[in-house]
Order: structure tokens, then sequence, then C-alpha cells
């Protein structure tokens, strides 16, 4: 497994975050670390793309939810771009399908 | 210093003479004189320790007279008792086997009751027929070394103290660990009518707190409510997340049992406690009712899901299913949570399979890469179908220990079934 | 594990003979018979082992609770008997291996049927009308002294082991029996030997015993002797011309006759 890594860019929509690597117990702290330092203007996106995350455990989703919740109290939003499979699976399972809006990929996401 | 082969420098020719004399005067210096007041002790003793000769630097440190000791005194009386008993035990036995021992930390007794630590070597001296002689012994002053020593020794004590410190710390830690452990676990699951129940926790690590559940207990004079889950993550604030759901879950089943109820009150009470904290926390949970069904023999199941794998049903017939609770949520996660309700029938021979992900998550194949998923589990499941819930649970147990090191995560199984009836 | 590997056990001597065990003390290990085996070999089967914790016995096989009674050490000795099912032995115990031979004779009546106690004394400790020779104090000392010696242990025992160029099998023996000890178990092994109390167990042998004690011994003084044949019914006194706690290393040749000579009044 690789190690976290975080590549940031803007899109129109609000900031785009690359995210690859695995999101486990020991990488989400980072995640959550890099978004407290993030401010979000009310009505802007949060696109997470996790097109190059290969693996994602419950503190990974915890990550993610924890995003969604900073996004919310700015009264912004996250969107998830190129959910791997197998953390589809999960989203699924756990009903987090339905709460965040997902998208095939980041240009989708921040259209 | 040996100056053999080597020209002395001109200008120390007319220190020679002087230097001479002072090597001539070192000469005289008599071989009794060097035994008497040689820097160590000298003693020589008959085969059974009677002191034959000893030297005066030994007299001097011991503060007694010659005619005191000679002839008259053993070896060991010089000894502190404790010296005796190692002497006895270990010295003797050894001077005698090898004919010579050296550097043996032992203390000579002082006339004043002093005591000086000391190194002590001896040898047996034979006659010309092979015969033991006696034994000459050198004892040297070890006060200074003994003194360095004991200092290692108080460090190597402490050490040793701090090591033990630390092992029944540790010690202590599993113990608490295990109890509140149990405390997250029911220590034998009730007695529930017409229907057999079965549970297994396997622990990944014993260090740590698992973050998996399980529970079965009455709520009406008619209805049994179970209930099995995971908290994300493990250690002690996973514990304590386990508690308040373990604990929530039971009061709220007692208020209504309704399994959405029982869901949507632990949802509340999750979210409003870690929320706001920073560290939010949810947990998956299934939650449901058993009640004995209209038919003899048959109980209806009724349950929800918040996030949590989809209970199977294994049925007498020999076939399994997943029963689907799509699109229950997380527990705790938003303030008003959707769960999904499924409800099911068990006839005689059948069985409701609860599991948490451990056991769809355990990696598998030759490199770990493969999960086990749901696939396999329906699979397993359906080979075991019509099998009574301690048969389903063992062989589960069997399939997790197959697992080795492609299981890390705790894994909790509960099943229920009706027993087949017997014609 | 394996009784023989764990406690060393060597056997040598006539096979045909009686079996002949031979115990070694405190401090020591088996290699204290040297001077006695060549007497015995020719006419009795002769088993040496080592207790756990001495000599060459197997380390991991000790275990602090068994080995703080004298109980633990008979336990080795009727386990080796059992392992070599051996009858009727004669059990020759030096010091306080003389204790833990009556001890063994009591548990295992059909495996021991005499007893030779060299040097022993039932109780170290001086006790109300009772004279062992030793205070409590006195063994706290000792047990200072095996500290301050393991210490250095390896160190002074190198040099000595070296220069025994004529015999090197000999020094080899010694360095392993010696400094393999570890000093935590030698500890245990002191406290239970010196602190132990068998006087009560004296009463109950019912084999015939020989006593044998020094003329002038430190550790087993003459009263303790007298006491304990006083205390064995029917048991052999012999006072041997000899100094300090072993004389089956100083006075072989006593030690031995006198030995030889029970053995074939038992006959």
């Amino acid at each position: 497994m690789s190690p976290l890594k975080i590549t940031t860019r803007d899109a129109t929509t609000g900031p785009v975050w690359e995210i690859s690597g695995a999101l486990d117990y020991t990488t989400a702290p980072e995640l959550l670390a890099r978004l407290t330092t993030l401010a979000l203007r009310p009505g802007r996106r949060l696109v997470l793309d996790l097109t190059g995350m290969d693996f994602c455990d419950s503190s990974g989703i915890s990550a993610l939810i924890a995003a969604r919740n900073h996004a919310h109290a700015q009264q912004a939003d996250v969107a998830l771009a190129a959910v791997p499979a197998h953390t589809l699976r999960v989203l699924r399972i756990v009903g987090l399908d339905q709460i965040f809006p997902l998208y095939p990929d980041s240009a989708t996401a921040a259209r | 210093m040996c100056r053999t082969g080597r020209q002395p420098d001109p200008h120390e020719a007319g220190d020679e003479k002087a230097a001479d004399a002072a090597f001539a005067a070192l000469l005289e210096d008599s071989a009794e004189d060097l035994y008497e007041s040689a820097p160590c002790g000298y003693l020589s003793t008959l085969m059974d320790g009677t002191i034959a000769k000893i030297n005066t630097t030994l007299l001097n440190w011991l503060g007694l007279e010659r005619q005191t000791v000679v002839g008259r005194m053993r070896f060991t009386d010089l000894l502190t008792v404790g010296g005796k008993l190692y002497h006895e035990t270990h010295f003797a036995p050894l001077l005698r086997m090898q004919d010579e021992i050296s550097g043996i930390a032992l203390e000579i007794k002082q006339d004043g009751g002093g005591r000086i630590p000391v190194l002590v070597s001896s040898v047996i001296k034979y006659g010309s027929m092979g015969e033991l002689l006696l034994i000459r012994t050198t004892i040297f002053d070890a006060r200074d070394r003994r003194a360095y020593e004991e200092e290692l020794l108080r460090g190597r004590k402490a050490a040793e103290e701090a090591r033990k410190q630390a092992e029944a710390d540790r010690a202590r830690l599993q113990d608490a660990l295990a109890v509140l452990q149990q405390s997250l676990l029911p220590d034998t699951l009730p007695q529930v009518p017409g229907v057999e129940t079965s549970a297994y926790y396997h622990t990944a690590s014993p260090d740590r707190l698992g973050g998996d559940f399980y529970d079965v207990f009455p709520v009406d004079g008619k209805r049994f409510a179970f209930f099995l889950g995971d908290v994300c993550g493990k250690g002690p604030e996973a514990a304590a997340l386990t508690s308040l759901t373990r604990y929530t879950l039971r009061a709220a089943a007692l208020h209504n049992p309704e399994p959405v109820s029982a869901l949507t009150t632990l949802n509340k009470v999750l979210h409003e406690r870690y929320s706001g904290s920073g560290d939010p926390r949810y947990c998956t949970a299934v939650f449901g009712t058993l009640e004995a069904g209209p038919a003899t023999g048959q109980t209806t199941v009724r349950l929800a899901s918040g996030g949590h794998p989809p209970a199977l049903v294994l049925r007498a017939d020999g076939t399994a299913d997943y029963l689907p609770t799509p699109g229950g949520l997380l527990v705790g996660v938003l303030p008003e949570a959707r769960f999904t309700t499924a409800a099911t029938v068990l006839s005689p021979g059948d069985t409701l399979l609860l599991y948490t992900d451990g056991l769809t998550e355990a990696r598998t194949g030759k490199d770990r890469t493969s999960l086990y998923g749901d696939d396999g589990l329906l699979a397993f499941a359906t080979s075991h179908a019509g099998t009574p819930p301690h048969a389903v649970v063992q062989a589960l147990t069997g399939l997790l220990d197959s697992f080795g090191d492609g299981l890390d995560d705790d894994t909790a199984l509960l099943a229920l079934g009706v027993p087949a009836s017997h014609p | 594990m394996d009784t023989v590997r764990r406690n060393n056990v060597t056997v040598t001597g006539n096979p045909q003979g009686r079996p002949v065990v031979l115990a070694h003390g405190f401090g020591c290990d088996q290699n204290m018979w040297r001077l006695t085996v060549p007497a015995l070999a020719e006419d009795y089967r002769v088993v040496l082992f080592d207790y756990v914790g001495s000599g060459r016995s197997e380390p991991s096989a000790f275990q602090e609770d068994r080995y703080s009674s004298l109980d633990g050490y008979a336990g080795d000795v009727v386990e080796v008997c059992e392992a070599l099912d051996l009858r009727d032995a004669v059990f020759v115990g030096h010091s306080v291996s003389a204790m833990t031979g009556v001890l063994a004779a009591g548990t295992a009546p059909e495996r021991i049927g005499a007893l030779v106690m060299v040097a022993p004394s039932p109780r170290y400790i001086d006790d109300d009308g009772y004279r062992g020779g030793f205070s409590a104090d006195d063994i706290d000392e000792l047990l200072a002294s095996l500290e301050a010696n393991y210490l250095g242990w390896s160190a002074a025992m190198a040099p000595l082991i070296m220069g025994n160029a004529e015999r090197p099998e000999l020094g080899e023996e010694l360095k392993n029996s010696f400094c393999a000890t570890d000093p935590e178990m030698a500890r245990v092994f002191a406290r239970t030997t010196f602190l132990s109390d068998s006087r009560d167990d004296l009463k109950q042998v019912a084999v015939p015993t020989l006593v044998l004690e020094c003329s002038q011994d430190v550790i087993a003084p003459r009263e303790v002797g007298a006491f304990v044949h006083r205390a064995i019914p029917g048991s052999t006194l012999v006072t041997l011309d000899a100094t300090g706690h072993c004389p089956h290393l100083s006075a072989p040749e006593a030690t031995n006759e006198a030995i030889l000579k029970f053995l074939a009044a038992l006959r």
C-alpha cells in the first residue's frame, strides 16, 4: 500500500483534492489536519477526487464524513469523484452513497 | 625497566652508577621480606584448613597476632558466616576437583568486628609422591572493586525491579482490558423460548479493545431483541462508544422495541455525543426482534440495519440468502437518519446469521490480496444451511481460524435459529 | 520434557548391579561424585543426575514455584527413578540432598530401598533447643556471597580453565557446571536448602540408612549428625575423619569404604 498523497487544485466550483494512496487509520489524520485549514465560501464545493485511492478503511470513511461535516458547517458541500469500486461497495453498505453526491470524475463533479 | 640491548645515551653516562646502586638495593629485597610485606595476603594451610603460615600484611588486615593464628585457626575461621557457607559449598569442592581456584569474592573478619572484601585464589601443592601437601592462598584487598561491583549490582537490581514492575503493570492492564471487554459482551446468551442462539467473538489483538458488539435480551412478555454491530476504530475510545451503543440500544428497546425506533434513538444519542466533539464517531448495527409466530415452531424476525452488512438466512432446505436492508445509514452521522427494515419468518431448521465485516473483509489468497467477500460468505453459508446455530458458528470459527493473518480485524458472529423438528 | 535430558542423567557402572543414585547438594552438580563413581562402578549400576537449576540440567525446566520447596527436588529424584524404572535403588545424597532422598523414599518406597546420607542436615538454622549452626542472617549473607561471585564469575574462571591444559575436558565440564547455573536459580536453591526444616520427616524413614558425618564440618556440625542418627530408627552413624562438608572429595577413600561396607551389608 502506498502512503497518502493529497494534491490540490482549484476549479470554478471550488477546490479539488486528489487523494491517492491509502486512506486508513494511520493516514486519515493527515486529511483531517488538512481540512482544518480549509476555508470554503458558502455555496462552494470541495471535490475529493479518489481516482488514485487504493485503500480506504473505516477511519478513511470517517475522514470523508468529517470533510462533509466541515463543508456543511460553512454552508458549502462535498462531492466524491471517481470512487473506486471497493470503496463504493462499502459506501453503499453503510448508506453513505445517499448522502454524498457521487460523480464518475472530477470534471463532472466540478461542473 | 629492561635495559638489555640498548646503548646508553652519552648524557646518561654520569647517572649510570647511581641507577645501578638503586637497582641493587631493589635486588636486596629478600624473598622473605617480599613475602611478609607484599601488597597482598599470603596464607598456607594444611589440607584440613589449619593455618600453617601467614604473612604480616594479612595479619595486619586481620588485626591478629601470629601466635593466635598459626596452628590454632583454620582458613574458614577468618571468613564471615556467609563466606564459610560459600567456602564449603563452592570454594572447597572446586579447589579439590581442579587443584586451583581463583578470584573468588569473600569477606574476611577483622579482630575489631570490621570486614574486608577480598578476592581469594588458592592452589593445592602436591608432594613428590603426588600426595596432597598443603593449600597456598593469596588474598587481595577488593574494597574498591567491591564498591564498584555493588554499584553495578544495585543498578542491575533497580533495572530488574523496573522490569518486574513493568510486567506487573502490563498484566494488570490486560486484566482490566479483559474485564472491560467482557462488559461489552454478554457473558452468556439468555434462553429464548423456541430459538437456539450461538455467538462467537474473535479478538484480533489482546492489547486493544475491540469495537464489535452483540447482545440478546427479553423486551416484553413475548418478544426478545437482539443486535450486533461494529463501531469505527479500536482502543479505549471505541470501547467507550461500544459501551454507549450497547446500553443505549438496551434501554431504547425497553421503551420501544420496534427496530427502527431503537436505531433512531441510538442515532440521536451518538450524533449528539460525538458530532460536535471534533472526533466524530459512528457505528453500524443490526437491531431486531424475535417473536413466536402464529404457527408453532415458527419465529418472526423483524430487523433494521444502520449501515451494516446484510444478515444471512440459512434455510432448512439447504439454501441461503442475504436479507437485504439497503440504504440504512451509518448510525450517528446525520441528525436525522433513515433506516431500512426487513422481516422474515424462521421455520424449524432455519437460522439467521449476523456478522461483522471482519469476516467478509478478511484477505485471502496466497498474497492476501483477495477479499473473502459477500459471495464467498454466501457460498459458505449455503453449504451449512440446515445445520443448527451452534454448528454454523463452529464452522465459521474454523473458517476465521483458517484465514490466519488474513484476518486482522475483530469479528463478531451471532446465529439465531429455530431447532429442526424431529419427527 | 524427557526427564533424562532435563536432569542430565548419566548411567554408568555395572548394568546388572543394584542401582545406586548419587545426588549432589547445593552449589555443585554430579561432578562432585567423580571420586566415588570408580569405587562403585564394578558392582553397582551408578546413576548420576543434576537437579533442575544446577549443572547441565535443562534451564527452561526451572519453575520457581516447584523448586522453592524440597518436594520439588524430591520430585526430580522420583522422576529420574521412574524414567529409568529403578527399583529398590540405594539413594546417596549429599548435604541437602540427603533430605531430598528421605522425601523421595517416602513418596516412592518401591523405587528407593536404602539411604546413604552424606553430611546431612535437616535444618541449618538454630531453633529452640536445636543447634543447626546458623542464623537467618547468616543465610542472607550467603546469598550476598553468591551474588558477589556470580558477577565476575566467568571472568574469574576463564583463565583457570585455560590453564588446565592436561585435562581440558575437566575444565570444560566445570565451566559448564558452575558457570552456566543461572544465579536466580542458585538463589532459589540456596533459600530452599538453608531455610528448609525436614526434622519431622526423619522419623518416617523406613529403609536401612547410613549417616555419614565429618569430624569437622562447619555446615553440618556433629550435633546435627547425632540428631539425624537418633531420629532415624535403626540408622548407622559413621564419623569420618574429614574436615569440611564434602568428605567424598576431601576423604574419598574413607567415604567410599563406608559406603561400600553399608552396601555389602544390604545384600
